[in-house]
């Protein structure tokens, strides 16, 4: 099954610094325990064409559709907000293959509902290839992941808030890395 | 007197490019210039230093349209380069995935043709998003198709976009015996679909093939007969896969490939002379604007045997079918044959995958530094990547991909044809230029390919 009633798409280049916000919450949100319809997808680059255009006359109907991705809504990095499509500027997941510039978001807006979670990111590469998100965007991870849950109404603030090295870790207890001990904080 | 028209960006196809374009006074191609104007990345040098089994991932995040083709040929690149050999099941797998990729992107480009193309006996272009007959049941079997392909990618992949599945020394998991059935069911779907596909696209462009005319901008345009026509040669590894290094007969020869740079192929400075605001979208490049396309283009241009050369459907058609229509129709035409057996491949191979069998290599050596190479036959045409990996390293890597090939080639088929046809000569050859991008350049005496493949 392509989709279900509630789809989860993390869009973003990983090659691209920062861009790679999207596909990492996607990472985090794929170790959870979700309910049967929800599908949560890597889309990578490829969201527009190989998701949202096919969205429409999909064989599971698709309800609802969150979008996880950066967006420069002009805050300090790290910094998380909700949009709708309405918000988007033009040109925000143009189809590559779209044949009149159309946005397949504002066709998908009046039969789906849509919320895009921007993350406001530091630095995204523009000409030559970087791995790795910058430490703000990184934290932005789990605050994220918990805004995703309270979407689609599962209860996981818990399991989130305790994903330290052993069951009685407190957030934001490190899992020892070098030249830390377990449980030495941050 | 000839003067310079350029059409930047081009539309419909992913990433950036534009078309440079000596005109004479009737409004003919004398020299056409295709350039992407994507900026360089680099992904070569970022592999450097890398585990052979995070190459293949970061390949396929170049691109937003080739990721399966892609990580096919960068993994086994680097089995080709460690010397490993992977189960037959496991190529089963891989060439399930192939046939679903294609049968996803040959159904989009469609969608990105079909507004060039008119309705049979009629003077209206189509608008492959209308709601209306007979084009909404075209469209809606071309989503089928769409849909047909992402969903066997993603059981067999793993994931519907990036796949996951696929691993140096094989894939991580086989499919289950239910997976085989429900993809089986869903490629006896897509061969009905398929078949009447191509046999409604191939009537389409057959009628544009007839047509003496095609508006553009509201200038009525005269179709040559010999729309798109270039005399380069082909290139192509296999009927649907591919070829490596590992291969007892390779397809593919690493000595007969060369590179040179942009500025010893493209032309130099020139002056915009001619402009149509009218041109969709948004009109052509104003007139005074300056283009200069040696220092703009984005790419290295390869060669092969010194010459451009054609890569993807018509190519392997030409290669292996004994296929010999030219031009942009022909292109076309050849692309919709390649349908059908996107189908039948998935069927066929199902048939000779044994669920149980092992999908991964007993012993994956970590290599010693040798070149390996593969080559992936994507649905836009020869997707080559080279490694070297030492003691599980990557050394060295590159990627040569589809369009780079195609870019050359292309120019050289604008020649001839009308200006405000350029774009549908460019569009024939489904051009996915984001990763196209990227600067290998080989030095003289070739050392890089000139090392024997297989230590």
């Amino acid at each position: 099954m392509l989709f279900r009633e509630i789809v989860i798409a993390g869009c973003g280049n990983p090659l691209y610094g920062d861009d790679g916000f999207g596909p990492a919450v996607v990472e985090e949100l794929q170790k959870l325990q979700l309910p049967d319809n929800v599908k949560v997808v890597d889309a990578g680059l490829g969201a527009p064409h190989f998701l949202f255009t096919l969205m429409e006359d999909a064989e599971v109907p698709v309800k609802k559709l969150i979008i996880i991705d950066i967006a420069d809504f002009g805050a300090n990095p790290g910094d998380v907000t909700k949009l709708r499509p309405e918000d988007l500027p033009p040109g925000a997941y143009r189809d590559a293959h779209s044949w009149d510039l159309s946005e397949p978001l504002q066709r998908l807006k009046d039969i789906i509902d849509i919320t895009i979670i921007g993350c406001q990111p530091k630095r995204v590469a523009s000409h030559e290839f970087e791995l790795g998100l910058t430490e703000e965007v990184e934290e932005a991870i789990p605050k994220t992941v918990r805004i995703v849950l309270e979407e689609i109404g599962v209860e996981y603030g818990a399991a989130i808030n305790h994903q330290g090295t052993h069951l009685w870790a407190s957030p934001g207890e490190t899992t020892g890395d070098a030249g830390k001990k377990p449980g030495e904080q941050a | 007197m000839s003067k310079v028209v350029e059409i930047s960006p081009t539309t419909r196809h992913e990433g950036h490019s534009k078309l440079v374009l000596k005109v004479n006074d009737d409004g003919i191609i004398e020299r056409g210039d295709w350039l992407s104007i994507t900026p360089v990345r680099g992904v070569e040098k970022l592999a450097i230093g890398k585990t052979m089994e995070q190459v293949p991932k970061i390949a396929s995040r170049v691109c937003g349209i080739c990721p399966i083709a892609h990580t096919l040929a960068g993994v086994e690149a680097m089995e080709a380069s460690i010397g490993c050999e992977i189960p037959e099941d496991a190529k089963l797998l891989r060439y399930i995935l192939q046939c679903a990729n294609r049968m996803h992107s040959h159904a989009i480009h469609n969608i990105l043709s079909l507004p060039d193309m008119y309705l049979p006996g009629t003077d209206v272009k189509i608008n492959p998003f209308t709601k209306e007959e007979p084009v909404r049941s075209v469209a809606l079997r071309i989503q089928r198709l769409r849909e047909i392909g992402q969903t066997i990618g993603e059981i067999v992949g793993g994931e519907a976009i990036h796949p996951s599945n696929p691993r140096v020394g094989g894939m991580y998991k086989n499919i289950t015996p239910r997976a085989k059935a429900k993809i089986y069911d869903l490629a006896k779907e897509s061969r009905v679909l398929a078949q009447e596909q191509m046999e409604f696209m191939i009537a389409i462009f057959r009628n544009y093939q007839k047509r003496d005319w095609a508006e553009v901008g509201g200038v009525e345009v005269p179709i040559p007969k010999d729309l798109g026509y270039h005399n380069q040669g082909y290139m192509a590894t296999a009927p649907v896969y591919g070829s490596s290094s590992l291969d007892e007969t390779p397809m593919w020869f690493p000595e007969r490939f060369t590179e040179v740079r942009p500025w010893d192929w493209y032309m130099g400075e020139v002056e915009i002379d001619e402009a149509d605001p009218n041109y969709p979208i948004g009109g052509t490049t104003p007139v005074g604007t300056k283009a200069w396309p040696q220092m703009e283009a984005c790419t290295g241009v390869p060669l092969y045997d010194g010459q451009p050369v054609e890569v993807g459907p018509r190519a392997r058609q030409a290669i292996f079918k004994n296929y010999d229509e030219k031009g942009t129709i022909g292109l076309q035409i050849a692309r919709q044959m390649e349908f059908p057996e996107t189908a039948y491949g998935i069927i066929d191979a199902l048939d000779a995958l044994d669920t149980s069998g092992s999908v991964l290599a007993d012993e994956i050596p970590q290599g010693d530094g040798s070149l390996g190479w593969a080559a992936n036959e994507a649905p836009r045409g020869t997707d080559v990547h080279l490694a070297k990996v030492k003691d599980g390293r990557v050394q060295y890597y590159g990627m040569l991909v589809p369009t780079t090939w195609n870019f050359p080639t292309c120019s050289r088929a604008l020649t001839g044809a009308p200006w405000r046809l350029a774009e549908v000569v460019m569009r024939g050859y489904d051009p996915c230029v984001s990763c196209a991008t990227h600067m290998l350049v080989i030095d003289e005496d070739k050392r890089l390919v000139a090392q024997k493949l297989i230590q």
